[in-house]
């Protein structure tokens, strides 16, 4: 029988968190069994003031998203010592040039908390000539390439003139948190042999690396752009009532999509069975696709496209993600009290044999840990 | 120290999410053995015309740093060279639609009988179970399903397609489900099958609007803008298709940049006027001196020559085959106590390493190696 415990059962993660990166990653962690402490001064994490809020309250709803399933800590400047004692991982996002005087520079932590992991996320990251650059979600996108390169498709069609439109979000700070935690486990494993060490992590270098197709499509000489990066075909397809995003790789696919549009005559020229004629082709292809679709609706051309495995999707909306049934199904979302309401709130992006992972409650009420060092 | 030394990975990944995994983990010191042949070569040895790549890459990013095997998964004495390779191997991963690895012979439950803790990650486009599993899926559907596409994007235009910074987040979101079941299993001697959806890691960089929603809001796409600061956006900057990211935040940096630009008006045209008489990294610079959040709006070229970045080795230089160099993505980290962590071998040639998988790990003799290499079994 398969051990049904949480994979990081008996872990304890410390984080001081003002912004995302941080704190999601010790989210990634506690979903996964961990127990997470937040350190918070005495007014509370910044991150309990960010927009945007639950209706009718004061509650974050980034905030009870990122810190769900954690406990609160109320830890004046320089009192850190007793929790980090207890821990196994501390994640820091203090800025550089503050963490010295409260006890929290590299040197220090590691001759107080030798088998520590000490994971140290910031923007920019702490060793390097911009590691004391302040850093947002939408700066740091564009220090590493992805925000260059939006929009692209359909609507830079639309609007060529416009600037590049970031992610929605908090998506470079998240990549930061991916790797944070990644780091955190890596450097984890190794402890019995080499005791804790210092992670430095930058949410530009998380964000650069899950962008490396565009360092990788420069050392073949082409140089990527918002305007050339859209699909030859394909893409975001405006339908009747809403998008559709196709995308055919496979020529398995292509006869697929054919099948689809009814065998039209233009698709049957014989040159089209050809990947790279098909290429060349591109815009008078998506102009016969955007005809088509004009006139169908979303659910119809998906329902039927995904019978012939041409691979479509619907652009749902949050309140259609929420309501998937094949979110239901797989357990995504979990109701937690949020300070709030009782609301769904998406616990974690994958499983472990077969059962999703359960949130241990929604955020925590400020100071509400009184356990261990903290009492 | 590389961390994961000692960590093998049978890798039977395919695309660009599943594959990006297992470079990072390889980056951080596990030996991942690519599973390949010549029936269906990986996708970065062929063209890839809807990308506009009419040719094979002569460099993968994803394929840096692991070992090339080749297996001809259609014949059973393949399935079974596959399964010796699990059998001396901690972490099996795949990514092809759910349902097909164990049409191969190769599930979980076949996995386990050669290999009783052996941890399987399983990569698709909406997970093993529930009624879309069987979806064919890439990068710009997983973002279409989970949200991300619908709420990025100008307020008034259309949703934005994720490109392969979609794929390559599922990637590292799998890294850590792996590195989580290696503790599991550290702990309890228990292995795992780690199933990762694409569209929900889609959904989980969005958590906060699947919030709002299930409160019965309708979040919805707003361009550049953020719900408290302001001036926060893109704005042109001097030259050709230049920009400048700008976030401020709270009244005194607003009073700081009125006093850098010289105008008391803080609207995005107001400040568009400021900013297009500037240098984009000169007007970085300047803002960062005053506590302001910027950046300007950086092309490739300007990233891979950056100096910070090369610093920290999140940009690398490795060679190509002829000796060229080019720039690489390193590992998204740095460790104090794992200096020598990153890309240490170039993209494998197809087989290039089964001497070493073949012979000093299997066992095998050069007689039936032979036998399979004529039987199309190592093809």
């Amino acid at each position: 029988m398969p051990d049904s415990s949480p994979p990081l059962s008996g872990l304890r993660i410390a984080v001081r968190a003002s912004g995302v990166a941080a704190a999601y990653a010790a989210r990634l962690l506690s979903t996964m069994g961990a127990e997470a402490i937040l350190l918070e001064p005495a007014e509370g994490s910044p991150l309990r003031c960010e927009p945007p809020f639950l209706p009718g309250s004061e509650v974050s709803a980034l905030f009870a998203y990122l810190a769900a399933g954690m406990r609160s800590a109320v830890v004046p400047d320089g009192g850190f010592g007793g929790l980090l004692s207890e821990a196994d991982v501390f994640i820091d996002d203090t800025p550089l040039a503050e963490r010295e005087a409260l006890g929290l520079d590299e040197a220090t932590v590691a001759r107080r908390h030798p088998d520590l992991i000490h994971v140290s996320v910031l923007p920019f990251g702490a060793h390097g000539p911009k590691a004391h650059w302040k850093g947002t979600d939408i700066t740091v996108l564009h220090a590493s390439g992805e925000g260059y390169l939006l929009p692209n498709g359909l609507s830079c069609e639309l609007f060529p003139g416009r600037p590049p439109v970031k992610v929605y979000g908090h998506f470079a700070e998240l990549q930061g948190s991916i790797a944070a935690a990644l780091g955190a486990l890596s450097a984890l494993w190794v402890r019995p042999e080499a005791g804790g060490q210092y992670v430095d992590v930058a949410s530009q270098d998380a964000a650069l690396a899950v962008g490396a197709f565009a360092i990788q499509r420069l050392g073949d000489g082409s140089v990527e752009h918002r305007v050339e990066r859209s699909f030859r075909y394909g893409g975001v397809i405006p339908c009747a009532d809403g998008y559709v995003e196709l995308l055919t790789l496979e020529q398995r696919q292509w006869h697929g999509l054919v099948e689809l549009l009814g065998k039209p005559d233009w698709s049957q020229d014989p040159a089209l069975e050809d990947s790279l004629e098909r290429s060349r082709q591109g815009p008078v292809i998506n102009r016969h696709i955007r005809e088509w679709a004009s006139s169908r609706k979303v659910e119809d051309i998906v329902r039927e496209g995904q019978k012939l495995s041409v691979p479509l999707a619907k652009y749902y909306t949050p309140a259609e993600v929420v309501r998937d049934p094949h979110e239901q199904v797989r357990g995504l979302f979990q109701p937690v009290e949020t300070g709030a309401g009782v609301f769904d709130m998406l616990v974690s992006p994958f499983q472990f044999d077969g059962a999703p992972f359960a949130l241990r409650g929604g955020p925590p009420a400020l100071g509400d840990y009184t356990g261990g060092a903290a009492r | 120290m590389k961390p994961l030394h000692g960590i093998r990975i049978a890798d039977f990944t395919v695309h660009n999410a599943g594959p990006f995994c297992t470079p990072l983990l390889s980056q951080l010191g596990a030996e991942v053995v690519k599973i390949e042949s010549a029936m269906r070569p990986d996708a970065f040895r062929k063209p890839h015309p809807v990308y506009g790549r009419m040719g094979p890459a002569t460099f993968d990013q994803v394929a840096s740093t692991k070992l090339s095997v080749r297996i001809n998964l259609k014949k059973p004495e393949g399935v079974a060279l596959a399964k010796r390779v699990v059998a001396v191997s901690d972490v099996a991963a795949e990514s092809f639609r759910p349902g097909v690895i164990g049409r191969l012979g190769l599930g979980y439950e076949d996995l386990k009988a050669v290999k009783r803790d052996i941890i399987m990650l399983a990569v698709s486009s909406s997970g093993q179970s529930g009624p879309d599993r069987h979806f064919a899926g890439y990068a710009p559907l997983f973002g279409a399903w989970g949200g991300l596409g619908e709420m990025t994007g100008y307020a008034d235009g259309p949703p934005i397609e994720m490109r392969h910074v979609m794929d390559h987040t599922v990637g590292m979101n799998s890294a850590v489900a792996v590195m989580a079941a290696l503790h599991r299993r550290r702990a309890t001697g228990e292995g795992a099958l780690v199933d990762v959806s694409a569209r929900e890691v889609a959904s989980s960089l969005l958590g906060e609007a699947l919030l709002l929603a299930a409160a019965g809001e309708e979040p919805h796409r707003m361009g550049n803008a953020h719900p408290r600061m302001a001036p926060h956006g893109v704005y042109p900057a001097a030259g050709e298709d230049r920009w400048l990211s700008i976030a401020v935040d709270g009244e005194a940096e607003r009073q700081a940049l009125r006093e850098i630009t010289g105008s008391a008006d803080l609207s995005d045209e107001a400040l568009s006027v400021w900013t297009r008489t500037q240098d984009a990294n000169a007007a970085a610079e300047c803002l960062q001196a005053a506590g302001i959040a910027a950046h300007a709006s950086w092309t490739t070229p300007e990233i891979a020559a950056d100096p910070h970045l090369r610093e920290r080795h999140a940009i690398v230089e490795v060679a190509e085959p002829d000796g060229k160099r080019r720039a690489a993505v390193g590992v998204p980290m740095r460790l104090s106590k794992g200096p020598e962590i990153g890309i240490h071998r170039g993209t494998p040639k197809l087989g290039e390493h089964e001497d070493y998988v073949y012979g000093e790990l299997l066992g095998m003799g050069r007689e039936e190696r032979t036998a399979l290499e004529e039987a199309e079994v190592i093809y």
